[in-house]
């Protein structure tokens, strides 16, 4: 199994921040890292509660594919065609375990009790986007890529045409070697915060409810 | 006076001389001086001379202490024998966003202690990044008899308990503004707690509570204190109550709504526009929590003689937004949050002559992918619109040097020009260049400015421009920026009236650290954190500056933070 380097380097002269990012796939378990994450105890935790995982691992419904990723290359992942994300810079930590990698501490320098009606506002705006027709921006992260996508729900009508069109956005190799045929999970977060493998609701259910996704590896 | 006589048998000894060049007798120049509201003027004063420091002394009547470490409460009270108004600072500001541990200290209750036993008659307390308990709270109230204001900024460590303490206590409050608090919001009972007989209440702020409060309670509260003049709700009071408050108190001048979205009936909608429009005494609107299009035009009477309008919890659009604007002719404040875009930031440019304020805040400043938000056009056409334009905080995703250079060529009056790229180290996104010559430009034409935040990506030679050219500057905060040494050492170097550096995520170390000896004398603080810095320059620092609090966290990142003009010490654990 060939190993599989990301590295992310910054254009900041601050060493304390910008750290080369490796992610070995050899090492990484999906499940371990649920477990972890639903132990973390704050805003960072994700407890999966309406579906348990080993059940989801090997099953999946009619209309959902399990997506056939290759294994990521190692080169940054080129954004849609805007030129604001041209010059978008993340920062790592280097906690791999780390569901939100791509957040600075203190920054923005926003106040914290700001930020708390600022959730509450984006929240707000999504349910206000499925009125009026506006697009439904959900941001999709692969597990263990710190970089994530942002897509319009919109654009898509059904499970399958979600799960092809992710194949080809998260994938960069050709050359792939024998493992290519891994496998992963499609999860997403719903209304209420929990999160759940995607296929199991339908199609038009889900783009009411669906808050992010996130492709989990089935490593392990 | 009792008092004047004891003083002057004292200082007899000591100032025969000044006695003779001095003209006036100490009485009036007591009388004189205590007309001097600005406690920089007072401090001028103090230093003439012995009668006139004694003499602003003994008229000093309200004490700004802008850290807390700098000088213990018994020394306060020794020097100034008769204070009613204490205002005292805390934490770094940093600690706002949450770069501070907890626990770090800054705690009011020493403090309180001394003042029960100095300033029994002690009158107003506003405390800015302090800890308060509500055991602390408790002894503020029942310990001072004619307390009557208290105000609380970024402060933690209490809940409503505390509150209701205030409220049950303080016979004669005439001011109670709890903000933007670290406060453990247990339940709404505490505003129940103000008495019947109560009626002095002219300020009432509790804007950032959650839990709904007793209506009723508020209701009897608002009608029975003739006296109130700022009114700012919480969330839970909707639209409708908002109405029945207002009827009972049109003398309003700062209004802070609830919840401004509710189902109304056509009734219940005019009667709150006309409950609105007889405020005709409102300056300042606040709240307006997920207000839409719908309700808007509600206000549109109201807003004639508004000076400051806080939309900051109300996402709206650029069109709602220009309607809104173009019955507000008068304004000077403006918040709003990026949801408006380019095209409503245009609105203010049009609508808002007489705009001296503008805050910008990100609806969604942890969301990098959902592209919103203003841009550098926003910011420009506002500056073309608004010529008295001095105060700005503007958070943005892109920017350019050519823009800023328009802004302050168009408003060259700035004080305070906080610019927040959102992506560290941004260049300018059309010519991929640092943003250098942009602050460049801001120092350089804005001589008035007191307040600098930079950012998008830098070289040391912002910190050239800075050193060099920014002649009033204060306050500068820095993140993510610079290339070496060099720049701090700018800095420090130059800037004559510094007084607060606040510095995260630079590349600047020990060299730079230690370049600023002379400069720290006269600054309030300096703050550094995930620098270069090491714990051994920290401490060669604090050897060569004894008189200095110096505090340096290990581990990553550091966190230096230097409060200058130590004369006390702070209790700290961990060194």
């Amino acid at each position: 199994m060939s190993e599989v380097e990301l590295q992310l380097c910054l254009a900041l002269p601050t060493p304390n921040i910008t750290k080369g990012f490796k992610f070995n796939l050899n090492n990484y378990h999906g499940f371990d890292h649920l477990k972890q994450m639903s132990c973390s105890g704050d805003k960072t935790s994700r407890v999966i509660k309406k579906r348990d995982f080993e059940h989801a691992f090997g099953n999946f419904s009619d209309d959902c594919n399990a997506l056939p990723l290759l294994l990521w290359s190692g080169q940054p992942n080129e954004e849609d065609d805007n030129h604001n994300d041209r010059k978008k810079t993340t920062f790592v930590t280097d906690d791999m375990n780390d569901v939100e990698v791509d957040q600075v501490v203190g920054w923005p320098p926003i106040k914290s009790w700001r930020n708390r009606t600022c959730h509450h506002h984006h929240h707000h705006h999504h349910k206000r986007a499925l009125g009026n027709g506006r697009s439904i921006y959900v941001k999709v992260k692969m597990e263990g890529v710190p970089i994530a996508r942002k897509i319009d729900m919109r654009h898509y009508h059904s499970y399958q045409q979600l799960t092809n069109s992710l194949i080809t956005m998260f994938t960069k190799n050709e050359k792939c070697d024998g493992d290519y045929n891994a496998r992963y999970t499609l999860t997403y977060q719903d209304k209420e915060g929990d999160w759940l493998v995607a296929g199991d609701i339908p199609w038009h259910g889900f783009i009411r409810t669906v808050q992010r996704l996130k492709i989990l590896s089935n490593w392990g | 006076m009792e008092s004047s006589e004891l003083k002057r048998s004292k200082d007899s000894v000591n100032s025969c001389e000044s006695a003779r060049r001095s003209s006036f007798p100490d009485e009036v120049l007591e009388r004189v001086l205590s007309l001097l509201k600005s406690h920089r003027d007072r401090s001028s004063v103090s230093l003439v001379c012995k009668d006139w420091y004694n003499a602003e002394r003994w008229s000093r009547t309200h004490v700004f202490i802008g850290n807390c470490y700098s000088v213990s409460p018994e020394i306060v009270a020794r020097r100034f024998p008769r204070i009613r108004s204490v205002t005292l600072k805390g934490k770094p500001r940093f600690s706002d966003f949450n770069l501070v541990p907890e626990n770090w200290g800054a705690d009011i209750h020493a403090w309180l202690v001394v003042f029960a036993a100095k300033y029994p008659f002690l009158e107003e307390l506003r405390l800015k990044r302090m800890a308060i308990s509500d055991e602390s709270l408790e002894f503020l109230a029942v310990s001072f008899p004619n307390f009557k204001a208290l105000s609380l900024l970024s402060c933690d460590g209490f809940s409503t308990n505390g509150l209701a303490a205030i409220a049950t206590h303080c016979k004669n409050l005439t001011e109670l503004d709890i903000q933007e608090n670290g406060i453990d919001d247990i339940g709404g009972s505490w505003l129940s707690c103000f008495p019947e007989s109560f009626t002095t209440l002219e300020v009432l702020n509790f804007a950032n509570l959650t839990s709904d409060i007793n209506f009723d309670m508020l209701e009897k509260l608002v009608g029975r204190c003739k006296s109130m003049r700022v009114l700012k709700l919480n969330r839970s009071v909707s639209l409708e109550q908002l109405q029945r408050l207002l009827v009972n108190a049109p003398q309003l001048a700062e209004l802070g709504t609830g919840l401004f979205s509710q189902e109304l009936t056509i009734r219940e909608y005019e009667e709150l526009e006309s409950a609105l429009s007889n405020c005709k005494n409102m300056h300042t609107l606040s709240g307006l929590w997920d207000a839409t299009g719908m309700y808007l035009p509600a206000l549109y009477l109201a807003c004639t003689h508004l000076t400051f309008l806080n939309l900051s919890y109300a996402a709206l659009q650029s069109v709602e937004l220009a309607k809104l604007l173009a019955h507000c002719p008068q304004l000077k404040r403006l918040w709003v949050l990026d949801s408006v875009e380019d095209k409503g930031l245009e609105a203010v440019g049009l609508n808002c002559p007489l705009l001296e304020e503008l805050r910008v805040f990100p609806a969604d400043p942890f969301d990098n992918e959902i592209v919103h938000g203003v841009t550098e056009a926003g910011f420009v056409a506002v500056s073309f619109g608004c010529p008295r334009l001095h105060y700005v905080l503007y958070f943005c995703r892109q920017m350019t040097n050519a823009a800023v250079a328009t802004i302050v060529q168009n408003c060259p009056d700035f004080t305070h020009f906080r610019l927040c790229i959102m992506n560290p180290g941004q260049p300018d996104y059309l010519t991929n260049e640092p943003m250098d010559e942009a602050f460049g430009a801001v120092v350089k034409t804005c001589t008035k400015l007191q307040r600098l935040s930079v950012s998008g990506l830098l070289t040391d030679l912002t910190f050239e421009y800075i050193g060099r050219y920014a002649k009033n500057l204060e306050t500068l905060s820095v993140a993510f920026a610079g290339r070496s040494d060099w720049g701090m050492q700018c800095v420090l170097g130059g800037c004559p009236k510094l007084r607060k550096l606040e510095i995260r995520d630079c590349p600047f170390g020990n060299a730079a650290l230690l370049s600023g000896l002379e400069k720290y004398e006269s600054m309030r603080s300096l703050w550094m954190s995930a620098c270069n810095v090491t714990m051994n320059g920290c401490r060669l620092l604090a050897r060569e500056m004894p008189r200095l609090n110096v505090e340096a966290r290990g581990g990553m990142p550091h966190h230096l933070s230097l409060l200058s003009e130590m004369l006390g010490t702070r209790q700290t654990e961990n060194y």
